[in-house]
């Protein structure tokens, strides 16, 4: 049977994700994948070259929006990192404490966005009106729904007053509620289960194989999360308990953000209950001694990894960030690909490319017909795809 | 915060390597960078890979550092980042490729040859990855001598 070559993308209206997928289709099955990133390549490792050290911390904060605090952690500790210096433990906790809340509020948004691509929008509007909680928890924090802005080298800029905490505290119980709830919606809801189980399929084996990171390579059954491996800000003393998950599917990947939300409110407690008194940043000069770094951490995404060289100067002389998407690319390249048993079918399509957690779904799409008895090929539009099927 | 673990894993990396290490260095706890030429590159990493079941890598990193250009992947090993670390000469920016010892470097090795220029021997797909298709083949964006130019503003009416 002739093979069929699908392009999705590279316009993603579903979370403005430019991303183009080529996808060999034969009926229902997609037979392999390619993929192709870059559009919207912003140069940010060559612009941070010409930027301060400080200049750099709310452009590093533009990365990504979501997990914004990930990427200034990462940043900040790295550059600390360069000067030797070891920040207030104040300060460390205080970065954790906004560090999972901006996890729940990544978890949830996502959870949301699953249920909506598997036609379950009951579960999208719930999710998202309780994910308004943790918005106003880190709004009252950071004066921001989103950017938060409250790094800086050598500390954070706010500090948490006892009334804020009893702030937190009160909607972290209604977040802990809401979220054990849902725990049961995944685990019992038949939508879910029919269009998550055995889908988007990557075993043990390929994870590892192809570098795999966060929620993705820990739903295939690997217990890998830096925040317990290379522990940074206060992880080294806050416990939680690292979620695995053996399916090695769509479900396990649910699964495990849900508990990791759970897991998330646990630790943000902990930090109000145990934040120690002191100052909550030290003032570093403008200039870094000579010298390079590396530093990690676990972004709501997977493992975030930064490198920093500094040549004696207030700005960097390369400055190198690598997002969790981009190592969890190839792995989607192996969910994508039928094989043996598994067949991926081009309607699961939207729910595995989300399940990675970048949410690029149905959208602009051009299909390309090949006729091989002619040796022809043609591209054609959506309208006129239409318009063959109303006079066929 | 005690180096003692940092201080035997890189003994044990220097006795493995031996004369190829040029140089490893202790950066701070959990992290520890390795310096090897560019010939035993692969070799090298090879052996550390296998001596410690290493099955990780974070990311590579290329770095401009004047007349050579750095490649730097950072593999994780028990929460440690193992830094290796080599340079190519732009005249002549070619290295071995890791996709054979670990294939999730796929990915980021198509990401240096795309902005650096390095070259990788033996890489399954050397495809444009990052860059437009009509980007011109020669131009390296993250190499020193690439400058990147303003456009005009638009003048006044």
């Amino acid at each position: 049977m002739p093979e069929f070559t699908v392009i999705v993308g590279p316009q993603h209206p579903a979370l403005k994700e430019p991303e183009s997928f080529t996808f060999w289709v034969d009926g229902e099955d997609v037979v392999r994948t390619q993929v192709r990133i870059g559009y919207a390549h912003k140069g940010v490792e060559k612009a941070a070259e010409s930027r301060t050290y400080i200049q750099n911390i709310p452009f590093i904060e533009r990365i990504c929006g979501i997990c914004n605090v990930a990427h200034t952690i990462c940043y900040t500790q790295n550059v600390e990192y360069l000067y030797g210096r070891q920040i207030p433990r104040r300060a460390e906790f205080i970065r954790t404490i906004i560090e999972e809340l901006n996890r729940i509020h990544s978890h949830l948004l996502w959870i949301g966005i699953a249920g909506h691509e598997i036609g379950f929008d009951t579960l999208l509007m719930y999710v998202w009106r309780d994910r308004e909680v943790v918005m106003d928890l880190i709004e009252a924090m950071t004066g921001n729904r989103v950017s938060t802005a409250l790094m800086t080298i050598g500390g954070v800029t706010r500090d948490v007053t006892p009334e804020l905490a009893t702030k937190i505290r009160k909607g972290l119980d209604i977040l802990e509620e809401r979220t054990k709830y849902y725990e049961k919606i995944v685990a019992s809801e038949s939508t879910m289960l029919a269009r998550t189980r055995g889908v988007g399929v990557l075993t043990r084996e390929e994870a590892i194989k192809h570098c795999a990171v966060g929620p993705t390579l820990r739903a295939s059954g690997i217990k890998f999360d830096v925040r317990a491996e290379d522990p940074y800000a206060a992880h080294d003393e806050v416990p939680f308990e690292v979620i695995t998950a053996d399916t090695c599917d769509l479900f396990g990947r649910v699964v495990v953000r849900v508990y990791e939300t759970i897991e998330s409110i646990r630790q943000v407690r902990y930090c109000l209950d145990h934040l120690s008194s002191g100052p909550i940043r030290i003032r570093l000069p403008n200039t870094p001694p000579r010298g390079e770094s590396v530093s990690r951490v676990e972004a709501p995404r997977g493992e975030d990894i930064h490198y920093v060289r500094s040549d004696g100067t207030d700005r960097p002389s390369r400055y190198k960030v690598r997002a969790p998407t981009l190592g969890n690319l190839a792995a989607l390249v192996e969910m994508l690909t039928s094989k043996g048993d598994y067949n991926v079918h081009v309607a699961d399509i939207p729910i595995v490319l989300a399940g990675i957690d970048p949410c690029m779904c149905c959208m602009d799409r051009t299909a390309r017909f090949i006729e091989p008895s002619k040796d022809r090929e043609w591209v054609w539009t959506w309208n006129q795809l239409k318009k063959y099927a109303k006079e066929k | 915060m005690s180096l003692e673990r940092e201080e035997r894993l890189a003994s044990e990396i220097k006795d493995l390597l031996g004369s190829r290490a040029v140089e490893i260095k202790i950066q701070r706890i959990r992290s520890i960078f390795v310096t090897v030429k560019k010939e035993d590159y692969k070799e090298s990493i090879r052996k550390v890979v296998d001596r410690f079941a290493i099955t990780h890598l974070s990311t590579i990193t290329g770095a401009d550092s004047g007349q050579t250009i750095d490649v730097m992947p950072h593999f994780s090993y028990a929460g440690t980042k193992i830094t290796f670390k080599s340079s190519v000469p732009k005249t002549a920016a070619e290295i071995d490729t890791l996709t054979d010892i670990i294939p999730g470097a796929v990915m980021y090795e198509r990401e240096i040859h795309d902005l650096l220029g390095v070259g990788f021997k033996g890489h399954p797909t050397p495809e444009r990855f990052i860059l437009p298709d009509d980007w011109p083949s020669d131009v390296y964006p993250l190499r020193k001598e690439y400058k990147v130019v303003r456009p005009e503003p638009i003048p006044k009416t």
